[in-house]
């Protein structure tokens, strides 16, 4: 976990996020999702919520600004899953997915981690592809979320439409009909990265571009995030499962770059020093 | 592709379905949990923990839409199978029937606290839940519950225990439950056998 969060730190600091640090309790509010809820003296509390929608209850007024934290994310319980996660508000639509998918790919090759993939989808599709059902959003949202098209086969719509929304469920590749889509894959550029309108998670506070990130070698997805909207401006961001990455990361391979150095301890450790100071992992022998 | 079947009541009906749709897993001989089938690895486990497996990490997985519901677990359910039909239900004892909304401060024996909690929230009843893991009729029966929230097929185990089913709160079916990160992965083996499985059900009502 430590030579984890050191890496993606590193990579985040390397974008020019800034480390944001936030109070493990906060008075309830709506707004903030996740979270273990008490009562204290008449009041009532929320113990390390979703950090998302932390950060924008702290926020009074949205600028451009590009954060990231690594903290524990309570969920009812009293013990929670460690997230690391970056959010770039107020920034330019497009270049701004790109530097956040960037931001992912990097932290990933800095820990050693490249069999993953990405896959990026869309809400805006989905809503657009619904014009003249919108009375069966909710069915088609959850037919959706379940990866279950029997819901929308039983909706009273036309078969055109079945058609339609089937295509869009099976859609996987390179190129779509979304130009905001494929300028940002054809930006980021990875072969790794893919746009699937049918496996990705729609999250309700989600706006547009939504994305997931998972590797052949785990069955739980390593993290995800997507487009929302705070008070009017535009913003982006995701969070990594630490968890996931652990059992992915080889700590092993990571070491190798470590300098070794032995001998007389005055000359070793004067190296040594002059290599801490140039940047470099030193290791004194005994 | 590794398969995980719930041990018990939707074991027979599952292995039926998946030899319908073309995959043929063989039941384990002894007492082994984990039985290799060329390229097939069928799991045994408590029907409870199948979407656990699931969401950690197994391919496909058959499940009661009672365990979805309570073990709430991240994965994909793309079919409904047509077996393994039931409700889940509220029952209570015929001599001390009482109104859902007149509860509060009732005991409720059950093997699903998740669900029998939710239900009396949104009724707005606070109730006390107790877990149980079976035999939930004994509970009234001996006086530790008042109520109890469980699976029922015909009613007879209801019945022989003094208990009357009071309302229903969800209907139940198999479901089949795929792991996130395999649709992805094995996104085309994964759709043959969705609608090979659903074809498989179709014939079958």
């Amino acid at each position: 976990m430590a030579d984890i969060t050191k890496y993606l730190r590193r990579t985040f600091e390397l974008w020019g996020y800034r480390e944001v640090f936030l109070p493990a309790v906060e008075e309830f509010s709506g707004n903030l999702r996740k979270g273990t809820k008490f009562a204290y003296n008449n009041g009532f509390y929320v113990i390390k919520p979703d950090l998302t929608s932390q950060i924008l209850a702290n926020l009074k007024e949205p600028r451009r600004m590009k954060l990231y934290y690594i903290s524990e994310v309570l969920n009812g319980g009293i013990r929670g899953k460690w997230q690391a996660g970056v959010e770039f508000i107020g920034g330019k639509d497009v270049q701004m997915q790109v530097e956040v998918l960037l931001t992912a790919i990097t932290s990933l090759e800095a820990l050693g981690i490249e069999d993953f993939y990405i896959d990026v989808g869309s809400l805006k599709v989905w809503e657009n592809s619904m014009e003249g059902i919108e009375e069966f959003r909710g069915e088609v949202f959850e037919a959706l979320t379940r990866r279950n098209f029997e819901i929308i086969e039983r909706l009273p719509i036309s078969e055109e439409k079945k058609e339609e929304l089937w295509r869009l469920f099976n859609f996987r590749g390179k190129r779509c009909g979304y130009g905001k889509l494929n300028e940002i894959v054809d930006a980021v550029d990875d072969e790794r990265v893919f746009i699937d309108f049918g496996t990705i998670r729609p999250l309700p506070y989600y706006r547009d571009i939504i994305f997931e990130i998972y590797s052949p070698r785990l069955g739980k997805p390593l993290g995800g995030g997507g487009e929302y909207t705070f008070k009017g401006t535009d913003a982006f961001g995701f969070a990594f499962d630490l968890n996931a990455l652990s059992k992915l990361f080889d700590g092993r391979k990571m070491e190798k770059s470590r300098k070794k150095v032995s001998g007389d301890l005055r000359e070793a450790y004067r190296l040594a020093r002059e290599l801490v100071k140039l940047g470099i992992p030193v290791e004194v022998g005994e | 592709m590794r398969f995980v079947l719930p041990k018990g009541r939707l074991f027979k009906g599952s292995l039926e379905i998946l030899r319908k749709a073309g995959v043929e897993l063989k039941p384990p001989e002894n007492r082994e949990l984990i039985v290799k089938n060329g390229k097939y690895e069928l799991l045994l486990a408590r029907s409870f923990d199948v979407p656990v497996y699931v969401e950690h990490g197994v391919d496909v997985g058959i499940a009661g839409s009672d365990v979805v519901e309570e073990r709430e677990s991240d994965v994909l359910i793309p079919l409904e199978l047509p077996f393994g039909k039931c409700r889940l239900s509220l029952a209570m004892p015929a001599e001390s029937l009482t109104e859902i909304e007149d509860m509060e401060g009732f005991r409720i024996a059950t093997k699903y606290p998740n669900i029998a909690r939710k239900f009396f929230e949104r009724r707005g009843v606070d109730v006390e839940v107790i877990k149980l893991h079976g035999s939930i009729e004994l509970a009234p029966k001996i006086g530790i519950a008042d109520a109890i929230v469980d699976i029922v097929e015909t009613g007879n185990t209801l019945r022989a225990n003094g208990l009357v089913e009071v309302e229903k709160i969800m209907d139940v079916s198999a479901l089949l439950l795929v792991n996130r990160v395999s649709q992805k992965v094995k996104f085309e083996e994964i759709n043959r056998l969705v609608l090979k499985l659903k074809e498989a059900g179709r014939n079958d009502v």
